[in-house]
């Protein structure tokens, strides 16, 4: 340090590379085509329940159509993580006005 | 060793060794007898001097340190009292040292609190080793090699107790009261669950402490002390409540009061059942275990949409596609944080710990429990109602969730020792028949002023958050409603008389119903204890209830609402009170409650409480579903049996968590024990609720993504029954 005077003009400054930011769960994310509208899409042609007698092997089909749909939209988070994540937001003013649209679309293609 | 290191101040250090080591010691010439310094008393008093003086004064634990490490209760103390013999009970001296050995004892022993405001770092630095030599106090006084020195301490107050209350000074109270706090301290300590220990504490466990004072005559001296409670003795109840609520915490009432063989028999039977499970789940784990070794490097492809494929490995996959999602789910390193646990409390005041303890000390608790419940429990509890309501200084809040703790304890000790009467009867054994007056031991507690401060005190612990002292008031709720409904089946026509007047007046106030609510609302990870707790309270309100307003058909609640809003109802009104802006204040100060008599309606009632934050409150129980017994197994398959399919509510459980648990409960893996006595319900309930949920769905096509979500209530109905709800307006 006595050789560069104590001025520091040699030294080396360090930036300090920002941190990526990791990926969230979040509303954004939820509505993006790869939420909650493929979810829709998808829920028309690929869920499909055998009925009366097998109860069990039809609900064990519908998890597995959630746990796939959840790896894609959201890898990094295990299952159970992620539906309460999604369940969390669910209670945001927007998103249950989102909700409530989407039962009244329903209803109305129902009425048709 | 005085190297530098020391934490503590050396001249502090030097005058407590000196003081010490001039108290007396063990001579190798008098045969290893404990010999007295010249000037003993003095000495003590000075150690006493220290404690108060700089330990106290300057809220530091040096001292109490140096006598720990100094061996002083173990070497000296103890020692002395045992040479007090008990054929020379008037030598003054002596008499007035064992007091001084007892003053200084009771300090010694008195818990660290950790929750005290002022912990500084020197708390931190001793308390891990004071803990430890707690222990072995305790070691010390239990099991004394010559003499037995809780006696011995009973013996020191004696003189004082003889008194008549009125005669007594207010050093003779002192006095009763340092014994009754010695044997509070000797029941409080117990192995630090923070700390390693070298060795198992069987000697100083539950079972150890109940021998020794049983032993020793000191269950007798709080039956004595107790009964009498009242006329011989007066400000000392909260210090028996206390030691009573250490010597009790935790013990299982139902397990008290089986016998010796009945008891061996459950054990067995428990064993069994553990190996069984044990079996059980080998055979589930054998079912996906590898065939092959560790390295045979298997790997496949799963298949997905858009042309996308996951790699797994390892043979298990191969198998189905289920365990290649499950792999899939378990081989994602994130997990979400798991936040640690908020408001600890001091260990020594939880009881959600259960204790065991060995056959033996079984059967002389509960001969203790039933003379104390035959004579002390009214006289005991009475008083110390009237206590808390009178807002004693001596009482302190902990003591209000002794209170109720023990309450519910003794009350529920009542009615197994009235099964246990039943059971023996029945085998035909020749036993004294069943005290037909027994409700009465416990009368002094179900009486309405008991009630009101039982209210009063659940709906303080409710506003303040303060969870284990709610968690006390609702283990007593249940235990007296419970009790009151036996009462009720009583064949004496004067009991059902009294039960009927009872729970008309719990049941009468909507306050109590809306408190419930309320409570269900609050829940919010409080830990195992609280769930329990609440949903068997809810579980038994609902039920006593349901069918009490079935036999009582007009059954009325009173309700009772603000003045104001019913003034905002009224146009008129409401206009004049934007008038006098200025006097509003004043106006919700002076509300009045208007209190209106109603018709009660269960269903409207048990809709209320079956709701979103009632089903997640039953849901987080469920998720121990492998550590639960069958009765609670039960009252969590009765409540969503009621919510689904009584309440019509199924939409509340059509949420991917909670059908993934009911799943992964029946199918596995790690399901509930197939040879649990309710797995058959639990497959049935399960069933149905699944073909609901099928159904549903597929009418409901909107419930794909409502499946997600907890319901919010203006879609709940039509989700449910596929129209809006009609609504009658009101003429």
């Amino acid at each position: 340090e006595e050789q560069n005077g104590g001025l520091g003009i040699d030294e080396e400054i360090k930036v300090a590379k920002k941190r990526k930011p990791l990926p969230k769960l979040d509303e954004p994310r939820l509505l993006s085509q790869a939420g909650i509208p493929k979810l829709r899409r998808k829920a028309k042609d690929r869920l499909k329940f055998k009925g009366k007698g097998h109860e069990f092997t039809d609900v064990s089909r519908l998890l597995n159509f959630y746990q796939l749909w959840l790896d894609d939209l959201f890898p990094r988070a295990k299952f159970a993580d992620g539906l309460a994540m999604i369940e969390k937001l669910g209670h945001s003013k927007r998103m249950q006005t989102m909700r409530r649209e989407w039962i009244d679309e329903n209803r109305q293609i129902a009425a048709r | 060793d005085n190297d530098d290191r020391d934490v503590i101040d050396p001249e502090v250090r030097a005058y407590v060794y000196s003081l010490v080591s001039a108290l007396g010691g063990s001579a190798g010439d008098e045969g290893g007898r404990y010999i007295l310094g010249d000037d003993a008393l003095a000495c003590l008093k000075d150690l006493k001097r220290w404690l108060k003086l700089y330990d106290e004064r300057t809220n530091r634990l040096d001292v109490a340190r140096c006598l720990a490490e100094a061996n002083l209760v173990n070497g000296d103390l103890l020692e002395i009292l045992a040479a007090w013999r008990e054929d020379e009970p008037l030598n003054k001296l002596k008499s007035k040292i064992a007091l001084a050995c007892l003053e200084l004892l009771v300090p010694l022993t008195w818990p660290i609190e950790k929750e005290d405001g002022d912990v500084t770092v020197n708390h931190h630095r001793h308390m891990p080793y004071l803990q430890l030599a707690h222990v072995s106090y305790k070691r010390g006084i239990l099991h004394h090699d010559s003499t037995k020195i809780l006696r011995t301490a009973v013996r020191i107050g004696l003189p004082s107790m003889a008194l008549p209350l009125k005669e007594r000074s207010s050093r003779d109270e002192g006095i009763i009261k340092l014994i009754l706090y010695f044997f509070r301290n000797v029941a409080l300590i117990s192995p630090p669950r923070n700390l390693p220990t070298e060795e198992t504490q069987n000697d100083i466990a539950r079972s150890a402490t109940i021998d020794s004072f049983e032993e020793q005559d000191i269950l007798h001296l709080i039956l004595t002390v107790s009964s009498s409670m009242g006329d011989d003795f007066d400000t000392e109840d909260v210090v028996v409540l206390e030691l009573l609520f250490h010597l009790l915490k935790g013990i299982d009432v139902p397990q008290l009061f089986l016998d010796n063989s009945e008891l061996s028999a459950k054990k067995e039977d428990e064993l069994q059942d553990m190996l069984n499970k044990e079996a059980g789940m080998r055979r589930s784990y054998a079912r996906v275990a590898p065939s092959r070794h560790n390295r045979f490097g298997t790997m496949i492809w799963l298949k997905r949409d858009d042309e996308k494929v996951s790699t797994l490995s390892g043979q298990d996959v191969l198998r189905d596609g289920q365990q290649s999602l499950a792999k899939m789910d378990r081989s994602k390193r994130s997990n979400k944080s798991k936040r640690g646990k908020k408001g600890q409390e001091p260990v020594h005041n939880d009881f959600s710990m259960p204790e065991n303890i060995s056959s033996a000390s079984n059967r002389r608790l509960r001969a203790f429990v039933e003379e104390f419940l035959d004579a002390s429990f009214n006289p005991l509890f009475i008083h110390i109602r009237k206590a808390i309501e009178r807002e004693e200084d001596r009482v302190l809040d902990i003591h209000i969730r002794q209170y109720f703790y023990l309450v519910g304890w003794f009350l529920e000790a009542q009615r197994e020792r009235r099964e246990r009467y039943r059971r023996l009867m029945k085998q035909g054994g020749d036993v004294k028949s069943p005290d037909t007056e027994s409700f009465a031991l416990v009368a002094g507690v179900l009486n309405q002023e008991t009630f009101i401060s039982l209210n009063r005190s659940m709906q303080q612990a409710l506003d303040n958050k303060s969870w284990h002292d709610l968690n006390a008031g609702m283990k007593c709720f249940t235990q007296i409603l419970l009790t009151v409904h036996e009462m009720s089946e009583s064949p004496l026509e004067e009991d059902q008389e009294i039960a009927e007047n009872i729970q008309n007046r719990i049941f009468y106030e909507e306050t109590t119903h809306d408190r419930l609510f309320a409570i269900v609302r609050a829940y919010k990870d409080q830990g195992y204890s609280f769930l329990d707790t609440t949903t068997e309270l809810t579980h038994v309100f609902l039920r006593m209830l349901e069918r009490y307003s079935k036999q009582n058909v007009d059954m009325q609640v009173r309700s009772r609402r603000r003045a104001r809003k019913k003034k905002a109802a009224n146009p008129v009104a409401g206009a004049e009170d934007q008038q006098e802006d200025g006097s509003e204040a004043e106006e919700v100060a002076q509300a009045q409650m208007v209190s209106k008599e109603r018709k009660f309606d269960f269903n409207r009632f048990a809709s209320k409480l079956v709701t979103q934050k009632c089903v997640d409150l039953y849901v987080a129980l469920t998720q121990y579903y492998n550590d639960l017994d069958t009765e609670q197994l039960k009252r969590l398959h009765r409540f969503f049996y009621r919510a689904a399919f009584k309440m019509e509510m199924s939409v509340l459980l059509f949420r991917v968590d909670i059908i993934a648990l009911f799943n992964k409960m029946i199918m596995g893996p790690d399901g509930l024990d197939q040879s649990s006595p309710v797995f058959k319900d639990w497959n049935e309930l399960v069933r149905q609720i699944f073909k609901k949920l099928i159904r549903k769905m597929q009418e409901r096509p909107e419930l794909v993504i409502e499946i997600l979500f907890s319901k919010i209530p203006s879609t709940l109905y039509y989700l449910e029954y596929g129209h809006e709800k009609q609504t009658v307006s009101k003429p």
